[in-house]
């Protein structure tokens, strides 16, 4: 134990991490993908804030939900943005999703020896117009999937994604298979259902949840526009739009 | 064309402006390549990339302390490990099979991961270890083949491209770099196989295995390994030695991916289902459930003898 | 020769091949732990205590629901902080005592002698038995209200808390205590303390359980309020008849069919 004196030697380590709480999660479909995280920011047993955006719209197709320490994770994600900003003025065009997805992998690459202690998770819609996920780990290893569930209640919520939107352990019906993509509205429906659930047995999920929406060119927004607590990003309806729905969960 | 040119040439105003910075340390944390079309990986023809270190007297054990998850269960950045991947050279070529699970401690993180990274057509990687750091080297090696490609007018043999690599990792000997791979390809030489890890171990060989369920393959390839093995045949072992592995390995499974390299490079032969194996096999025939089950027990007597 | 004695109290003999395992890295089994908020505040005729309903195993929700306030007499009750067992057993062993105790000396038992059982106790297991206890009650000698640390320590006061939510409930009770409360302002600033912690320690959650003693009535309020209601999920998830994978299928009549037949005479029952 050190107690300030010289007669023993002493070690500190330096501890520049902590674990802020909160869960994301991101689900691909055909021509959309949504992707969520609740808003509380926590830190031990006491809560920070009810409101702490963990999810970021970086450009009219893209989105970015970040996970795990809190002070990393808003630095991480002005560094994306600044550098997608920069390809804009470069380029006069945003950054296609898969390219932002290369660029995540190397900014965090770059600290391999000094990790950002973040979960990323990259949705919104590729050049060919289909919804698509990617999931990193700290130091930037990634993968596009169809649906992903990171942060503190990552267990709880990651096997109920495998059940409902892969499938898994379920038989199809004889003669009929499994859809490959869902529908929004019932893509909407196990998002919320996820976090309302996670709210209820993890002590780090709760206050509010935000979705972002991310619709492919041309996609009809039927269901969407003018519903309950929804809101548009998007200025132009010609392209990719973006939409963000918000709801309050449980507070205690 | 000339700015390219004096970008990388040696003397002139431009590299004289560029020696100055380096001698000031007034480069800036981004170079001018950030700004173009080289965002991202661009940066990285210019040499190594520079990485920041914690500032604290022993940079790496500060990564272990907040990494390491063998010695410490409860670190906070868990990196991905536990992994069977494998790779033979025989007659018809080199034939790479992998798993596709990923584990934190005793979660299960992914069941879908690629451990077998596509450098270029002629040359695969697999991935073992940290997978980022095996992601990343390995793309970048890709860059500098192709840069190879470019300079001297022939693909690079695969002996040349894993020294570079191993070249490369055992400069962050001590680091905590964590890798375990194989390069394979074909080059003039044939079918080649090399075993590169982080500790700077670089091996020639016709058969490697890497990882957690390693031993469990080697039992099933050993036995089933000739250098005359047919293409199905070769194809076949691979699948069931990490069909062995995803079984008997609590950190291996989900799925098998199988690559074939030939000649005229790789082909990617197919994913399957570690448990539809064990149920059916890949044509019907399961490879452990029914010799496992079958005469165990009264309501389940043999197939007729 | 192994000893078959057993000694009184805790059996160590483990302890030595746990550090082991805990130091080649293989956790102990959490135990549940009530990272609560429990408080109890005295008013003009007795004793009002609070407790929130929420269990947890480290970041988990174990039980929504769960009860704090625990039964020590008629008139005497117990909230439990910390080792969800450790709170429950040591409560019921003090309430048989209890028990036992107005039985022999044919008297209401006092507040203090609950009190003076479970400090004892405590201190004798040096903080290994993990509860953290509000004590309140009624006796001969008026309304009275303790706390009793792990270790086995005692505070006597007019308004107190405990649990990982104190110091939220604390905050609550320093602002708006007052001496010689009615029974109504005296609720009324429980479940506002008890709500502080609810809301705002993780630890707590879900509903507020009170209890009102006065001389000759205690009134448990159980889920006194409900301010964390479940909210209804989207959708169903009920799964298709046939959704399980199966490799065999068997039936077997569990049905066992006898015939009676008729032997001998029939026996003379008249």
């Amino acid at each position: 134990m050190p107690d300030g004196s010289f007669s023993h030697p002493q070690q500190r380590s330096f501890n520049p991490y902590t674990e802020n709480g909160g869960t994301i999660l991101a689900i691909a479909g055909a021509d959309f993908t949504v992707i969520a995280g609740d808003t509380r920011q926590s830190e031990g047993y006491s809560i920070q804030t009810r409101y702490a955006p963990k999810v970021f719209r970086l450009t009219d197709r893209a989105v970015l939900a970040v996970n795990g320490f809190a002070a990393d994770g808003n630095m991480f994600v002005k560094k994306v943005k600044q550098r997608l900003e920069w390809y804009r003025h470069a380029h006069a065009k945003d950054m296609p999703l898969r390219a932002i997805a290369r660029l995540i992998q190397t900014m965090l690459y770059a600290q391999r020896f000094f990790p950002y202690y973040v979960y990323n998770i990259l949705g919104g819609i590729e050049e060919d117009g289909t919804g698509a996920v990617y999931s990193f780990d700290p130091v930037g290893s990634y993968e596009r999937e169809a649906c992903r569930a990171a942060g503190a209640a990552q267990s709880l919520v990651q096997p109920f994604l495998d059940n409902q939107i892969y499938f898994k352990n379920q038989q199809a019906a004889p003669g009929q298979s499994h859809p490959l993509h869902l529908p929004l509205s019932d893509v909407l429906s196990i998002v919320i259902d996820s976090f309302t659930s996670a709210t209820e047995r993890h002590i780090e999920v709760g206050d509010g949840l935000e979705m972002y929406v991310v619709l492919a060119k041309g996609r009809s927004a039927q269901g969407l526009e003018g519903g309950r607590g929804v809101q548009e990003l998007t200025t132009r309806t010609d392209g990719d739009r973006v939409f963000v729905i918000r709801r309050e969960l449980k507070k205690d | 064309m000339n700015s390219l040119v004096s970008r990388f040439s040696t003397t002139g105003p431009i590299a004289e402006l560029r020696k100055a910075k380096e001698v000031l340390g007034d480069d800036d944390e981004f170079s001018d390549a950030v700004w173009g079309s080289e965002a991202g990986f661009g940066s990285l023809a210019n040499g190594v990339p520079k990485f920041s270190i914690p500032q604290v007297p022993d940079p790496s054990a500060f990564l272990r302390l907040h990494t390491d998850d063998h010695s410490d269960p409860s670190c906070r950045i868990k990196i991905k490990h536990g992994t069977t991947t494998l790779a033979f050279r025989f007659q018809g070529g080199v034939i790479v099979a992998v798993d596709s699970r990923a584990s934190a401690g005793s979660y299960v993180a992914s069941g879908t991961v690629k451990k077998v990274i596509e450098i270029n057509p002629y040359l695969l990687g697999t991935m073992a270890g940290g997978a980022a750091d095996c992601q990343y080297w390995e793309t970048y090696l890709g860059i500098q083949c192709r840069l190879h490609e470019l300079r001297n007018r022939e693909r690079i043999s695969v002996a040349a491209a894993s020294k570079y690599l191993s070249n490369l990792v055992y400069s962050y000997k001590g680091m905590g770099l964590s890798m375990g791979t194989m390069i394979c390809g074909w080059d003039k030489t044939g079918p080649a196989v090399f075993y590169v890890d982080s500790d700077g171990t670089r091996l020639k060989g016709d058969l490697f295995s890497v990882g957690s369920g390693s031993t469990f393959a080697y039992g099933v390839l050993d036995q089933g390994y000739r250098w005359d093995l047919t293409d199905e045949e070769a194809q076949e072992l691979g699948r069931r030695s990490i069909y062995a592995a995803g079984h008997r390995d609590a950190y291996s499974g989900n799925t098998i991916n199988l690559y074939h390299v030939k000649e005229d490079g790789w082909k990617f032969i197919g994913n399957y289902d570690v448990s539809k194996m064990h149920y059916e096999g890949p044509n019907g025939v399961g490879y452990g459930y029914d010799i496992r089950t079958e005469g165990r027990s009264s309501a389940n007597p043999p197939a007729t003898q | 020769m192994t000893s078959f004695y057993s000694g009184p109290g805790f059996d160590f003999s483990n302890t030595v091949r746990n550090n082991f395992l805990q130091d080649r890295g293989l956790p102990l089994p959490k135990a549940t732990s009530t990272g609560t908020t429990i408080v109890g505040c005295i008013y003009k005729d007795g004793v009002v205590l609070g407790a929130d309903t929420r269990a947890t195993e480290g970041p988990i929700v174990a039980d929504k629901n769960c009860e704090k306030i625990h039964y020590i007499t008629e008139s005497i009750r117990c909230c439990g902080a910390g080792t969800a067992a450790d709170t429950e057993f040591t409560t019921a062993l003090i309430s048989s005592n209890m028990e036992m105790h107005a039985l022999s000396t044919g008297r209401k038992p006092r507040v203090v002698t609950a009190m003076t059982m479970l400090k004892q106790m405590l201190f004798r297991y040096q903080g290994h038995v993990g509860a953290a206890l509000v004590l309140g009650g009624v006796d001969v000698t008026g309304p009275h209200l303790f706390t009793i640390a792990p270790h086995g320590s005692t505070d006597k006061l007019p308004y107190v808390t405990m649990g990982s939510g104190s110091l939220a409930a604390m905050a609550v009770f320093e602002a708006g205590w007052k001496p010689d409360m009615t029974r109504e302002e005296a609720l009324e600033l429980v479940v506002a303390a008890i709500s502080a912690g609810i809301f705002n320690d993780l630890g707590s959650g879900s509903n507020v359980d009170a209890c009102v003693i006065t001389a000759n009535k205690t009134e448990m309020l159980r889920n006194f309020v409900r301010p964390n209601e479940r909210v209804t999920k989207e959708r169903s998830y009920g799964f298709r008849r046939g959704t399980t994978a199966w490799k065999k299928e068997q039936i077997r009549s569990l049905i066992v069919s006898e015939e009676v037949v008729k032997h001998g005479e029939a026996m003379d029952v008249s």
